[in-house]
Parts: C-alpha cells; structure tokens; sequence
C-alpha cells in the first residue's frame, strides 16, 4: 500500500464513516479544464469532527459538494472514490443517490440563509424531505419537525411560517434542524456560520456539537477561520490551490504545524488563548489554477523553497503517526517548522 | 387590504386618463364618419350632409361632445354605431365581445400553459436538444407577424388542404345553438385557424421568459438544498423552481388576458370572424367615434382589471409581498 493510500486517518477501517480517495474535480473553463481539487485523499471516522481550512478558492466547497454529487456544471469529477459505509457514491445510480442524499449525509450550505424555499412553508419544507425518505404519515411528519424546531431553540408554532419571516441566524438554525430531519450520518457544513455575528455563531457551533454528542453523527466541517476550527473539529485537513498540504490532529495545527503553509495560516490568525503573536499573513497571492509549476505548488510563497521544490512533486506524507505532510522539509528530518523560522534553511 | 386598497385608487386614475384618450384618439384621425361615407362612394345633398353630423353630433364643438361623452361613459351609455346602421354600441360589442373572448382567451391560456411548461422543461435540460431547438424557434414565432401565419394557416389548411373553414365562427347557414352538439363542433372547427395563429404567435411570448427565469433560479441556493435533500427530480423542478420561476410569467399572462378583448385584430380579420377585433377595425375604417371609445373603453376596463388580478394574485403566490403590504 503506497503511503498516499494508508491516507491520511487514524481510524481502525470498520470505524469509518467517509473515505475521499484521490479525489478530482475539474471544472471546464473556456481556457480550458481547471483542477480545483486535486488528489484530495481523507477520511472520517464516526463521530468524528473533521474540517477543512484553506484560503478563499482553494477548493473546500467543490471537496464539500463533491461529497453529495451536488457539484454543478461546469464541475465534474475526474476521478478518485468517495467511499461511504463502504460504498462508493460515485458510482450510485440516479435513485441510489436520491436516497442516499440527506439520508445518509445532510449539507448545511455556505450561504444558509438562502438556502431555504421563499415560497414553501417551513412545514413543507420539513415534510418534502421526511416524506421523500420515510414511511411516515404527514402528522407525524409535522410533529417531528415540530420536534426539531425545539431542538435548534425556535418554537414549533412558528412552522406555519416563510423563510423570509425569520432572521439570518434562525434561518441559519432552520436549516440546521432540516439537517437533522433524518438522523444522516454525517453532516458536511459548509461555512454555516460566517454570514453571522461572533455571539451567535458561537452560540449555534457549541448547539451543533451538543446535537453531535447526542446523536452520533460525523460532520465535515469547513471555514477558513482557523482559531474557530481547531476548537470545535477532531482534525483538521489544511488545502492550499486544490490539495491536501496537512492533515494533523486539530490540537497540532497552530502549535506544531507540519507544513509551512499551516504556520502561515496560523499565523494569520490571532490565537484565542495564550500570548499575542504578531499577525503576520502569507505573502504573495493564493496560485492561480491555470499557472501549476513544477514541484511544490506553495513554492511561490514559501519562505522555506528549497531547489527540490521547484523540481519534485511532494505526495501527502506520514510524518508522524496520525500527522500527515507534503512537504519535502520533512525528508530532512526536519520535524519542528516553527523553530525554523529563527534559522531559515539555506537553498 | 391597505395594499389592494392603494391599487385600486391608482386604478381609478389610471382609468381617467385613458378615458380622455380615449376621446381624442379616434378624433385625431383625419376625417369624420360622414367624409368616411362619402368617401366610400355615398351620394348627400348639403342639407343631408348637415343633417348627419347633426344626427352624429360631430357639428357640436370638441369640448361639448367631451362633456357629452364624459357624462355617457359614467352613465354606462355608450351612444349609437354609425356604421352598424344606428345600432347601440353597446349590442354591437356585446355580440361580438363573447367570440373575442372564446378565440383570444382560449389561445392565450393555452398558450401560457404551453409556454409555460416548455419553458420549464427547456431550463431544467437547458443545452439539451429540446432547449436548443424550441427557445430559439419560439424566439422566430414570437417575431412573426400575426399575418404572416395567418394567410399561410388560411391557405394552407383552409384553401390548399381544405381541412378548416376560412370565414366566419360558424356556418352562417346554422342557427346558434348552444346547446346543440353540431352547432358547437361547427364553432370548435372554424376557430382552429384563428386560435392556432394567435396561439403560435404568443407561445413564445410565455416559454422564452419563463425559460430565462428559471434558468436563473436553477442556480439558487435552495434548489441546491431541494436537490441535496434527495427530492425527486420533479419535485425538485416544479416545488423549487417552477414555484418561484412562474411569478413574473403569472403578471404576464394576466397582462395578456387584459389584451384578450382588442381582439386578434389581424387575425380576426384575416378569417372574417365577427369579434371585437373586426368590429374594431370598421369601426375605425369609417370613423365611427361612439363605436371606437366604446371598444377603447371596454378594452381600457380589461386591462386595468387583469393589472389589478396580476397585482392580486403576485402578492397570493409570494409570500414575501403577503405581510407588510409593500
Ligand atoms: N463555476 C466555476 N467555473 C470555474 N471555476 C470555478 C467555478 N467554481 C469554482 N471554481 C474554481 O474552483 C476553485 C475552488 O472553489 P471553491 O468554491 O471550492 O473554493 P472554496 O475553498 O470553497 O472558497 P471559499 O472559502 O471562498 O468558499 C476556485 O479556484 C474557483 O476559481
Ligand atoms: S515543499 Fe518546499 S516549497 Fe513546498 S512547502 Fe515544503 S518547503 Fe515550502
Ligand atoms: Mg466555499
């Protein structure tokens, strides 16, 4: 088994919900194709809490709707598995992947605020999706979304209501309850909270955390705010220009990055406790998908670019047990990349 | 209420103002109903002459026969046809007005249904064969002139193949009867022609739009969600998208309705069908004022009235205009 197979996970296999294999997604431009995601390889045990964190445009969302099929024109996916339970998803029939959409694994979208129906009730929109994968009767169907308006703190009077009745953190929990209509195993929330105020999204993040204790399931969780994440996930994926640059325990990320990529996301980023470091960003511009170099693609911003990076591809790599990297610092043996920055490495 | 209240006071003074154009139109145009007499070969003394305009109350000054007419129009009285041999205007229209109604109502609804339906199904496929074939055909139908379809339906079907009746809303052998089975066949199959010319033309009126809007909201983010929620596809179509997507089409097609009572005036013509559009266009051929501000004022109530419907039922389809009264 090549080590980009033994993937990034620390899983036994029965214990896993979602496996990503080499995952590819394509869009077709008219400059021709773009690889959004590239060779993304994952996985996501049961219960667990997984994020995903990267620049704007590094591919979250299309790894996120690659996860349900969802990903629209001109996306497609080019290649790699998407193992749920043990079943590929890429290769379900259009009514497998009917029943197998929010059954199995809900989304909560990145805008969830307009991802409700204008037009429907919020009891029709709870009864579309109960009635569409349960045997229940329309009753029961409103008693239970009754149920889990109280879940996500909002009365259950209130189903006789429009989406535009209620405030963007509501419609934001709204959506959240619709998620959890059908006890799916996992979750895939995309930014479900960025559209909203620092109280609140808190408020709605340790909610959700509550539910996930109480239920079991596993969520795929995505922002770009890092301090954020490594609070709330298990693990934490780091993706710069369409790849996998780390996937480390989330406790690791900002103290022991194993990618300087993730040394400089942290760094862009004050941290909640602990002393005040200076902010520094990534200098340099995220890389444009049409301009792939040669060899490491963070080459252009690393501080640490050595000749081998411009040269030779780096696959996701062990570095240490449950801690993987593509970075060909580590072949140096290199472990610590924060000490580095005190004594850059020559070139 | 305050919302259906408001529209109602806009409709009303919308309503005075086509009233008074509707006065000057007709008069703008050179001439008056005794020179379109003579000019169509009538044979008057002087005294006659003077007698008629007398008679026809075009000798009196316009803003005399403006009050006259602002009193009629509000005591519903609608004057007497020059034309239609002193007839009352409004047993003209009344006897014309329920074929209008029957051809262009009928065409226009199946039309929108029509329209509508392909419209959403060339969105949801959209790039597929059947969008790219029907909304650029549908683009061509729309720009073609009522006439064009008209003579080639009238030739084709009716001379050529003879399959249709070419003239008339029924054989004028025939007595109406409407509760006899043979005289309604005999209506159904004279109005293929007309309903099929006014139909074709505004097909495309409906399915472009409604194709437009769709595409647009295909890209939402609640359809999206309907899809990711493991709806069928249908469902996913019509609740999420055709739902949202039929909102303007609705003003649309009650905007056409309002339109329904000009008549297909071209049409009409074309296959001598007695409605309000060939009514219209004698109407206007001999100057018959009173005959003319009686069509404009009936068409003048139609519109406002179907504006009003499309206001009524906009805000019944979304809920968002539904609290608040915007
Ligand atoms: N319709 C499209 N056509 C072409 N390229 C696209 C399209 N949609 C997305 N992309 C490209 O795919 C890449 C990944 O986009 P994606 O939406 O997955 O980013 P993201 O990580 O979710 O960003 P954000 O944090 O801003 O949500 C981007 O570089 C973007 O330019
Ligand atoms: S491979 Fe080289 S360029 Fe890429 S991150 Fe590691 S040190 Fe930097
Ligand atoms: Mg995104």
């Amino acid at each position: 088994m090549s080590v980009n197979q033994a993937n990034a996970s620390v899983h036994d296999k029965t214990d896993i919900q979602l496996s990503v294999r080499n995952l590819c997604v394509d869009y077709i431009t008219s400059n021709g194709d773009v690889r959004a995601v590239s060779n993304v390889s994952f996985d996501i045990g049961r219960g667990e809490v997984f994020g995903l964190a990267g620049e704007s445009g590094c591919g979250k969302s299309t790894v996120a709707f690659s996860v349900c099929r969802l990903h629209k024109p001109p996306a497609f996916i080019s290649g790699g598995e998407i193992i749920f339970n043990g079943r590929d998803i890429l290769k379900f029939d259009d009514e497998q992947l009917r029943e197998y959409r929010w059954k199995e694994s809900a989304m909560v979208f990145q805008s969830a605020m307009n991802s409700l129906n204008p037009v429907l009730t919020l009891e029709e929109q709870f009864c579309d999706v109960l009635l569409a994968h349960t045997n229940m009767t329309r009753q029961e169907c409103i008693k239970r979304a009754g149920q889990l308006l109280e879940v996500v703190d909002i009365h259950p009077s209130r189903l006789s209501d429009y989406p535009h009745q209620f405030s963007g953190g509501m419609r934001q929990r709204l959506v959240i309850a619709i998620a959890l209509a059908l006890n799916a195993k996992l979750i895939i929330m995309d930014e479900p909270t960025t559209a909203l105020d620092v109280v609140v999204q808190r408020e709605i993040l340790q909610k959700i955390y509550q539910l996930k204790e109480e239920f079991g399931f596993s969520i795929l969780f995505i922002t770009h705010d890092i301090s954020l994440m490594v609070e709330f996930c298990d693990r934490i994926g780091i993706m710069y220009a369409g790849e996998l640059a780390e996937v480390a325990p989330a406790k690791n990320i900002l103290t022991k990055p194993n990618h300087p990529y993730t040394e400089g996301l942290g760094n862009a980023f004050p941290p909640l406790h602990g002393e005040k470091k200076r902010l520094v960003g990534i200098p340099g511009t995220p890389l444009n998908l049409f301009e792939v170099p040669v060899g490491c693609r963070f080459q252009a911003r690393c501080p640490y670019v050595k000749d081998i990076c411009r040269k030779e591809y780096c696959k996701l790599t062990e570095v240490a047990p449950g801690e993987f990297s593509a970075c060909h610092l580590h072949k140096d043996g290199i472990v610590d990349i924060i000490a580095l920055e005190k004594q850059p490495v020559q070139g | 209420m305050g919302f259906i209240l408001r529209r109602l006071v806009f409709y009303f003074g919308a309503f005075l103002v086509a009233v008074v154009i509707n006065f000057f139109l007709p008069r703008m145009m050179p001439g008056d109903p005794v020179d379109a007499m003579l000019a169509q070969g009538a044979r008057f003394t002087a005294e006659q002459i003077a007698n008629l305009r007398l008679t026809f109350g075009v000798d009196q000054p316009l803003y005399q026969q403006f009050f006259t007419y602002l009193g009629d129009v509000f005591t519903l009285e609608l004057g007497h046809s020059t034309f239609f041999s002193n007839m009352p205007v409004s047993e003209v229209l009344a006897n014309a007005f329920g074929w209008t109604l029957f051809l262009t109502g009928t065409a226009t609804i199946l039309a929108f249904m029509f329209g509508a339906t392909l419209g959403i199904v060339a969105a949801w496929y959209r790039g597929g064969k059947f969008d790219s074939i029907a909304s650029p055909l549908s683009l061509v139908l729309q720009a073609t002139p009522q006439l064009v379809f008209g003579i080639v339906v009238l030739f084709s079907l009716g001379v050529t193949w003879d399959l249709i009746p070419i003239s008339y809303a029924y054989d004028p052998e025939l007595t109406p009867d409407f509760t006899s089975w043979e005289f309604l066949k005999n209506v159904l199959l004279h109005a293929v022609g007309p309903i099929f010319c006014i139909f074709i033309v505004q097909l495309g009126g409906f399915l472009v739009p409604m194709r437009n809007n769709m595409i647009n909201l295909l890209n939402e983010d609640y359809i999206t969600m309907g899809k990711a929620k493991g709806l069928s596809n249908i469902r996913v179509m019509l609740n999420y998208g055709a739902r949202n997507a039929i909102l303007p089409s609705v003003t649309a097609l009650s905007m056409a309705l309002g339109f329904v009572v000009g008549g297909a005036l071209v049409v009409e013509v074309i296959f001598n069908y007695q409605g309000l559009g060939s009514v219209l266009f004698n109407a206007i051929v001999n100057r018959d004022y009173q005959l003319i501000q009686g069509q404009l004022l009936i068409m003048t109530v139609f519109m406002l009235a179907f504006n009003f419907l499309a206001d009524v039922l906009y805000v019944f389809l979304d809920p968002r205009l539904r609290k608040g009264g915007k």
